[in-house]
């Protein structure tokens, strides 16, 4: 066998601190080596062209190339040898930089350890096989998680390119936080008025699949075929003989057992409910937590009004499992628990502001459900405490974000904007009423954005102070705000009727669970990381799985809206070709040797291994041996190295290959 | 031992998906660690071999590390937690058999945990210095390799292997 | 005995299984394995203290199996095993080596085995399993024979040994198991006799690459004796086979055992109790010990 040496200074990366002539110098000398060299930028035009030249020239049968990680430009050389008529898995990568001049200072040291890995991935590529990619069905099918307004947009998009989606979606009606919402910024269209008539679409799409009240529980396999296990809470309705006339929701007795989480708990509602008026779909559930027929089983009351006969005491909980191509997580955020820390909670409340003791300090989400014409004041903006219309009213912005010490670092992004949105709402509707907003910095970044919060200063007469607040006490039924005013240098303090507190966006309870159910990585906050800050922030490291929304950071509607569409095209590339090009990095049974003791079958995460009958002559079963379907191993080799008898060996690192390094240790 | 000054070999298995990467961010952050640990890279720490350990202690390793991603964040789901069962069986009997817990190290390590990889391998080479050469291990076959100095001479490295690869 | 002979004798007859693996007399003292498949050789069937052998290793050997199929259909095996053995049988169930619907178990209540053959059964001659036994009664069969009696009171030797060396510190330690292992001849008894060493090719034969060194030098010994023992771990039923075939008296069943109480002491599990407590190797648990990682 010819092996060709290729090192790379990499500018001076590599040769700051690794002699690359000596390292090079030295693969010459080694057993099977034929040509080696040294390069300034061998991932450069010239470089790769030395490369495809010396593999012509010198007949080679491999190449090691001494340069950065195989992470940056695998690929690259790869490709370079292929063109110059190697098997693309003939390519070694000495990985000369990240692991080696950038960490060392000693030159000799660095210098000793370039050689040493040089000679590894020698005697590693003198063992390598030649290899060809494997090519795997895709189904085309989506599953979006999570129906709020991401969820609703990438399902549309996907659909409208004729594909098919499955929308799950865990509460009864699809829409999400962006349903709550009374006027979105900056142009204070009504958020209802334009979201309803998306999520009466999605209904109606003949490509969508539906499903509310449901959850994903499972997800095995891998991109393009996926296959999820969806759990359908019983919503006690038959949701086929439903027509959604709603006698069942104001017959029911148990009118005020439950708060209204729709409202914010600002409301009640009865135990057989929709969520709100415009829900998609419009078929109710029963909440059996407070329903009498659970309790006693008694009442019925809804049986007896229903025409229909939808009411069904006896409903389970049903799984449903799809088969899908590609997966997008659109599960967005909550609000920061503000009330107070519990023990096991990293964010540690605040309890100063006395949100959950003073019923008149609320939060963003319950001020928009105040002042949307269909929450639980229609609209007019009142107190929670007495139904009073408060005449001044303090807004206190990043409560919880930008506080490292409360537990998050992050600047929830949206509620500078939501904030000035609300001030001005408040001053449209309460003409002789005062509004001040306590900041630590205003973030208006955005199309119309900063003009917009100038609007609230300068038209709507909001005061901005800029300082933070540290405690809110009760007097005589005003709430005493103190603060300080930093520019001013002086401290504040105002008897608000009223305060609303900007929290945090956080993820939701559940994120960290359903990423490991699906496979993805979060960070330290709970939100699902992207495969790349900058080049690739709607993809997770999971191939096929797409990240839309507010669940991988802070979003307002728009970004989550072009995110959406950038999850739906990625899925749609994907499904622009029948079959999907996979590494053939996958493990393969010596059946012969095996034993059929299945631990292989036992350790596989992918299920990708099956019992393949060996018959006699008689055709009677002698022995039953492992199989494995390369299109459904992911390549792991855990299998490998569970097989007590070595029968099974992975591609491309075979146990010969990886002995072959150890001993050029 | 022909060196003025002993410097110990360390063999790191590592997953490709997270340790590896990890040791990608701690180049790319320029953190600084002792040179000695050679990174043999596998798919996921579930298929590295416990043979592939003590074949490293026979071809001088003077300690190893094998490290992956964290519980739960496994590129292959389950692949950590198999290995995790393994190295806990594996680690005691080398105990067991006299090897000391320090030659035998394990860690998670995520891809965005650069400074982690460089402090693991400061620390184990730093172990492994305190331990000092693994001599027991390696000067086992002494009486064996007087009997048949051919086998000494042979440096027992590359000649040793390819007898090895062979005499099957 | 006659019942365990005529019992064997029908199920021969009836056709109901294609061979009845069992012990028979030698010496008084001394008993070695029979594979009986005419039912007039059934008379040579026996029971007795002198029973030392795991007859559930021959489950898996090629040429008994072959025994099994017919030209037109699968036939059971029988075997006689005591329920010590019948944790192996467990065990290769589990590990898909033998359906159990394809073996018939005919056990015994049993209160002990001599050491080796030629002992009077005594608590000095106990063999070393029986002292630390538990499961007198057999906890599969299809058939069960014999009265329930009491196991001489026996001093636990190789658990003391165990403890012994659990007080050295790491080089002494070494220095012992060196020692022990320098012994070794390769001549794999311990293999051929472990009814859980079936693979068809062993780690050990295995030339490309070598997994282990083959030459019986203290080099290749160790790493022989230590994959040996890792490939036991959590599988290991503690029949003490190994130490009884071993020539050069490697104390193998002490690594054995005592890596057997290391899995009882991590993961709560012993090997070959229950057809239906999931495998420890090839299984996991979220909340398996993290102690050993940084």
């Amino acid at each position: 066998m010819k092996i060709g040496v290729f090192i790379c200074h990499c500018g001076e990366n590599i040769s700051r601190t690794v002699d690359c002539p000596r390292v090079a110098h030295f693969a010459e000398g080694l057993p099977g080596v034929e040509y080696s060299i040294d390069y300034k930028y061998m991932c450069s035009d010239p470089g790769q062209k030395l490369i495809k030249d010396a593999i012509r020239e010198h007949k080679l049968d491999a190449i090691v190339v001494g340069s950065c990680s195989p992470n940056m430009h695998e690929r690259t050389f790869r490709n370079a040898a292929v063109s110059a008529g190697i098997n693309p898995f003939l390519v070694e990568i000495a990985n000369l930089r990240e692991h080696c001049s950038w960490v060392h200072d000693d030159v000799e040291a660095a210098t000793e350890k370039a050689i040493e890995l040089v000679r590894m991935a020698i005697e590693k590529v003198k063992r390598d096989k030649p290899l060809t990619k494997i090519r795997v069905p895709v189904t085309k099918r989506v599953l979006v998680i999570g129906g709020g307004i991401a969820g609703i947009q990438a399902a549309l998009d996907i659909a409208n390119a004729g594909y098919e989606v499955v929308l799950v979606e865990r509460e009864p009606s699809i829409g999400g936080h962006m349903s709550q919402l009374s006027e979105t910024f900056p142009t204070l269209d009504c958020s209802q008025c334009i979201l309803t008539p998306r999520m009466v679409e999605v209904y109606q799409h003949p490509k969508i699949k539906l499903l509310t009240y449901s959850e994903v529980v499972k997800v095995e396999g891998f991109i393009g075929n996926f296959k999820a296990t969806i759990k359908k809470k019983a919503r006690h309705i038959n949701e086929d003989l439903c027509s959604g006339c709603g006698l069942c929701i104001t017959k029911c007795p148990t009118k005020k057992k439950s708060y209204n989480s729709f409202e914010e708990n600002l409301a009640f509602r009865p135990a057989v409910y929709v969520p709100f008026p415009q829900a998609v779909p419009n078929i109710p559930v029963i909440d059996e937590t407070v329903c009498m027929y659970y309790k006693n089983g008694k009442c019925g009351m809804c049986v007896k009004v229903c025409d229909r006969g939808a009411i069904d005491f006896e409903q389970k909980d049903t799984m449903l499992v799809a088969d899908i191509g590609a997966i997008i997580v659109a599960t967005g955020y909550k609000l920061y628990n503000i009330e107070k820390a519990t023990p096991e909670s990293k964010y540690k409340g605040y309890g100063e502001y006395g949100y959950g003791k003073y019923r008149d300090v609320i939060d963003g989400l319950q001020f928009e459900r105040i002042a949307s014409a269909s929450g639980p004041t229609a609209g007019e903006i009142k107190r929670p405490s007495d139904g009073k219309e408060p005449k001044k009213i303090v807004f206190i912005q990043c409560v919880g974000s930008r506080d490292p010490s409360k537990g998050i670092s992050y600047c929830s992004k949206i509620c500078c904007m939501y904030t000035a949105k609300q001030a001005m709402l408040y001053k449209h509707k309460v003409h002789d009423g005062e509004a001040y907003v306590f900041y630590m910095d205003i973030r208006a970044g955005g199309k119309m954005y900063d003009e917009f919060v100038r609007r609230a200063i300068e038209e709507d007469h909001v005061k901005y102070i800029r300082g933070r607040v540290s405690k809110i006490h009760e007097e005589n039924g005003k709430y005493i705000v103190k603060g300080e005013d930093t520019i001013a240098g002086m401290p504040v303090e105002i008897d608000a009727d009223m305060v609303v507190l900007a929290t945090a966006m956080i993820p939701q309870d559940n994120a960290p669970k359903l990423a490991q159910t699906i496979g993805i990585p979060y960070d330290k906050h709970g939100f699902y990381n992207e495969a790349h800050p900058k080049l690739r922030p709607v993809e997770s490291t999971t191939a096929g799985v797409f990240l839309a929304g507010a669940c991988q950071s802070p979003k307002d509607i728009p970004e989550s809206v072009a995110m959406a569409s950038a999850t739906a095209s990625k899925a749609i590339i994907l499904f622009a070709s029948d079959t999907l090009e996979r590494e053939p990095v996958v493990a393969k049974v010596n059946e012969d040797l095996c034993a059929g003791c299945f631990y292989c079958k036992k350790v596989c995460p992918f299920g990708a291994i099956e019992v393949r009958d060996i018959k006699d002559v008689n055709g009677i079963i002698y022995k039953e041996v492992a199989y494995i379907n390369q299109g459904v191993c992911q390549g792991c080799g855990t299998c490998t190295a569970t097989c007590l008898s070595k029968s099974i060996e992975l591609a491309g690192f075979n146990n010969e290959e990886i002995f072959a390094e150890i001993a050029a240790l | 031992m022909s060196k003025q000054k002993w410097e110990p070999k360390i063999v790191a298995f590592v997953c490709n998906w997270c340790t590896y990467a990890g040791a990608d961010l701690a180049g790319t952050s320029r953190l600084k660690y002792p040179a000695n640990t050679k990174i043999i890279r596998v798919m996921c720490s579930g298929g590295i071999d416990p043979v592939f350990i003590l074949k490293a202690f026979e071809r001088g390793a003077d300690g190893v590390l094998v490290s992956g991603c964290h519980p739960n964040d496994c590129h292959y789901n389950a692949g950590n937690f198999h290995a995790r069962r393994r190295w806990d069986l594996f680690h005691k009997l080398l105990d067991f058999v006299g090897i000391e817990k320090d030659r035998l190290q394990f860690s998670w390590i995520s891809a965005s945990e650069g400074k982690k990889f460089a402090d693991v391998i400061t620390k184990v080479t730093k172990d492994i210095i305190a331990l000092g050469p693994f001599k027991t291990y390696q000067d086992m076959n002494a009486e064996f390799t007087t009997v048949f100095p051919e086998f000494a001479e042979a440096g027992n490295k590359e000649i040793a292997y390819e007898e090895e690869m062979t005499n099957g | 005995m006659d019942e365990l002979r005529n019992y064997a004798r029908e199920l021969l007859e009836k056709e109901e299984v294609a061979a009845v693996i069992g012990y028979q007399q030698v010496t008084e003292k001394r008993t070695k394995p029979i594979v009986i498949t005419d039912p007039a050789e059934t008379s040579r069937l026996v029971f007795n203290e002198y029973c030392l052998n795991n007859l559930a290793v021959y489950l898996t050997k090629a040429r008994i199996r072959s025994l099994m199929r017919t030209k037109d259909k699968t036939m059971k095996l029988a075997i006689v095993a005591k329920p010590c053995d019948v944790h192996s049988i467990v065990a290769l169930i589990q590990e898909n080596q033998i359906h159990r619907n394809d073996v018939h178990i005919i056990s015994f209540n049993c209160h002990g085995v001599v050491k080796d053959f030629g002992c009077d059964f005594n608590g000095d001659n106990l063999a070393a399993k029986c002292i630390k036994c538990e499961t007198h009664k057999p906890l599969y069969f299809d058939k069960i024979f014999g009265e329930e009696k009491q196991t001489p009171k026996a001093g636990d030797a190789s658990l003391e040994k165990i403890n012994e060396l659990e007080k050295l510190n790491s080089k002494e330690r070494f220095e012992f198991f060196k020692s022990e292992f320098d012994k070794c001849i390769k001549c794999y008894a311990c293999r051929a006799v472990c009814p859980l060493c079936y693979c068809q090719r062993c780690i050990t034969d295995k030339a490309i690459p070598r997994w282990i060194e083959s030459s019986s030098h203290q080099r290749g010994n160790f790493s022989w004796n230590i994959v040996r023992a890792f490939h036991l771990s959590g599988r290991c039923t503690g029949c003490g086979e190994c130490d009884r075939a071993c020539p050069m008296d490697i104390p193998l069943s002490l690594i054995n055992r005592r890596m057997a109480m290391e899995v009882k002491d991590l993961f709560s599990f012993v090997s070959g109790r229950s057809l239906e407590t999931p495998t420890l190797v090839g299984n996991f648990d979220k909340k398996d010990s993290d102690e050993i990682f940084m």
